[in-house]
């Protein structure tokens, strides 16, 4: 366990850290910077004026000297300022963060307890109509866009219940009714899609499970088919459904951005897209490497989990 | 193309050349009468690929025509899809959106899995230090949830058509280079590949001509169980507006148009969103089938 801990930590600091150097330089791709758009606005575009801008923006120095700048604060969780609000980055993104943390876990628990009882239904009666007819439902989920999904939802409750989510969002902890509706169609529209996900994955784990000799020995010594399922089936592909929720949140994690979008919600996603249209890199940056930070420490959870309950997994590559 | 993949696989596995067209036409039909899934998929692909080839044969009117008296109008015998607040007509907008969203889609999923692919099978080939820095590199772009990638390279680097391609190629390069790393892997080890060697062929031959050859297969399911996720990224890249721009019509820019009038004028929305999923399941459908005969 210990030097699997050391080479797969090892592993993830590499990859965090290359990653914070895409962030860095996908930002910085920008044709256009935000000195030339502000200049261009202004109309003057005089060197001097420039000049001064890219210095007060740290713009100036030479590209390393700005990474290692911003690495040095991201290490001191300073993530600079927001070019466009004037407010500490960090301080915005840890709020849109909560936002965005809320839905995804909502998201999460919603797939986990409508797609897994699907998955393991189809899966013990394979090839019957049940089966049939959670595939079919599987696959149109899978294939629905999911703010195509919002859209519909928005409008089926606004027709049937002449009800419809409240404007502005709150924080649970303002009022908690409110929070949970405005929530609610955001963890629908993006949780069918998900449990659709989940459900398929359980299906072909449980599938896998009757094929596997332990199942057919149980059988065939005479156990009754529930306690093979309760006993035998379940606690073998528990591990494999659990890793899968780290999976199925990463996913969450990026189609909130939509999401977020369509419903007006102000998590990670539509922080992201908002800073991108005003060309504020801080936030850009600041943003992204929360996103990124987050995946990997759910694929090192998952891993790490995974390498709890099954101790024959080692370190690939 | 479709059809032609369970028959390759077939002659991996059964004896080569034996009554080969005929047996394997028949051999697809037998498939098709057992999974009417699959037989589904064909004929819903089918429906799409000639909508997308001859629009014209579909749809009379134009997609860009701006009639402003008609606008918003509900779905009638003039407009089956509606109009938008322009006075677009809806079903042709939808119609012709089907060549530009699709090609858009394939033709970035050709790019992602020709680098994805030859990378993947050059590292699984090579080993050692080239497989250990692409795997690198291929980690951070894995770092990166799918929609996040398209929507920071498409809006960072402006809404266009060439910044599109580009971001939804990258997106998932990932997943070409794992299975075609695992599959030349696999291949390596095997014995024809010693006995290549051992006869004098060189590494670039015994790539090019056999692991290549066996991992294709590989690749092209791949292609198919992708291809529904990367028009749903495409299809929220354009309801973001960083896709394709207006006029042209796409299925995913159509929504954005319709958003704000979800609620007076839902069929704006409605229809792309529908062409969008019927596309996503057809071609679901087939790779499901397709894997199923490959699992065989």
């Amino acid at each position: 366990m210990g030097s699997y801990l050391v080479k797969r930590l090892a592993a993830s600091l590499l990859t965090a850290i290359l990653s914070s150097i895409a962030v860095f330089l996908i930002v910085r791709a920008v044709p256009g910077d935000v000195v030339a758009q502000m200049l261009g606005q202004s109309g003057g575009s005089g060197s001097q004026a420039e000049e001064a801008l890219r210095r007060f923006f740290g713009l100036n120095e030479p590209l390393y000297v700005q990474y290692l700048d911003w690495l040095g604060g991201v290490l001191r969780g300073d993530l600079g300022q927001s070019w466009v609000r004037g407010q500490p980055v960090a301080e915005i993104v840890f709020k849109a963060f909560t936002v965005t943390l809320q839905l995804g876990l909502m998201t999460l628990a919603f797939a986990t307890i409508i797609g897994v009882p699907l998955g393991l239904i189809a899966g013990l009666f394979e090839g019957r109509r049940v089966d049939a007819a959670i595939q079919a439902f599987n696959i149109l989920g899978l294939s629905a866009p999911v703010f195509w999904l919002g859209l519909i939802l928005l409008i089926a409750v606004s027709s049937l219940f002449a009800w419809s989510p409240p404007l502005i969002y709150r924080t649970p902890f303002q009022n908690l009714s409110d929070n949970l509706s405005t929530l609610l169609l955001p963890m629908l529209s993006l949780g069918l899609l998900q449990a659709a996900a989940y459900s398929q994955f359980t299906r072909q784990c449980v599938v896998g499970a009757f094929s596997e000799d332990y199942v057919r020995t149980a059988l065939a010594k005479g156990l009754p088919m529930r306690v093979v399922f309760a006993k035998h089936i379940l606690r073998n592909i528990m591990i494999a459904l659990v890793t899968f929720m780290g999976l199925i949140l990463i996913q969450i994690l990026g189609g909130v951005v939509v999401i977020e979008s369509l419903f007006a919600l102000p998590g990670l996603g539509r922080l992201l897209i908002t800073a991108i249209e005003t060309r504020d890199y801080p936030v850009v940056q600041g943003a992204l490497l929360m996103v990124v930070f987050s995946a990997l420490i759910v694929n090192l959870l998952v891993d790490m989990l995974y390498h709890v309950i099954d101790p024959r997994v080692r370190v690939d590559a | 193309m479709s059809t032609e993949a369970p028959q390759q696989m077939q002659s991996n596995t059964n004896l080569p050349g034996a009554g080969r067209s005929r047996g394997a036409a028949r051999r697809i039909l037998t498939f098709m009468r057992r999974e009417p899934s699959f037989a589904l998929g064909l004929a819903l692909t089918g429906l799409i690929l000639s909508i997308a080839l001859f629009p014209g044969l579909y749809s009379r009117v134009s997609p860009t025509d701006i009639d402003t008296a008609a606008s918003l109008q509900a779905p009638s015998a003039a407009h089956w899809f509606g109009t938008d607040e322009l006075g677009r007509d809806i079903y042709s907008r939808a119609i012709h959106g089907t060549r530009v969203t699709l090609s858009i889609v394939a033709g970035s999923m050709v790019i992602s899995a020709f680098f994805g692919g030859m990378l993947g099978v050059i590292a699984g080939f090579a080993g050692r230090l080239t497989d250990m820095v692409s795997g690198r590199a291929i980690d951070v772009v894995l770092s990166f949830p799918p929609i996040i990638l398209g929507v920071v390279i498409s809006g960072v680097l402006g809404p266009s058509i060439t910044n599109l391609v580009l971001a939804l190629s990258i997106v998932y390069i990932p997943v070409f280079f794992r299975i075609a790393r695992s599959g030349a892997i696999t291949e390596t080890s095997r014995t024809y590949v010693e006995a290549a060697r051992s006869v004098g062929l060189t590494g670039r031959a015994i790539l090019f001509r056999h692991i290549l050859r066996n991992v294709m297969p590989l690749i092209m399911l791949q292609y198919m169980i992708l291809f529904p996720l990367v028009l749903q990224i495409q299809a929220a890249l354009g309801f973001l507006g960083l896709g394709v721009q207006p006029p042209t019509p796409d299925w995913g820019a159509i929504l954005e148009e319709g958003k704000d009038y979800i609620l007076f004028a839902p069929w704006i929305s409605l229809f792309p969103g529908l062409f969008i999923m019927v596309s996503a399941l057809s071609v679901t459908l087939i790779g499901r089938g397709l894997q199923k005969r490959m699992n065989r």
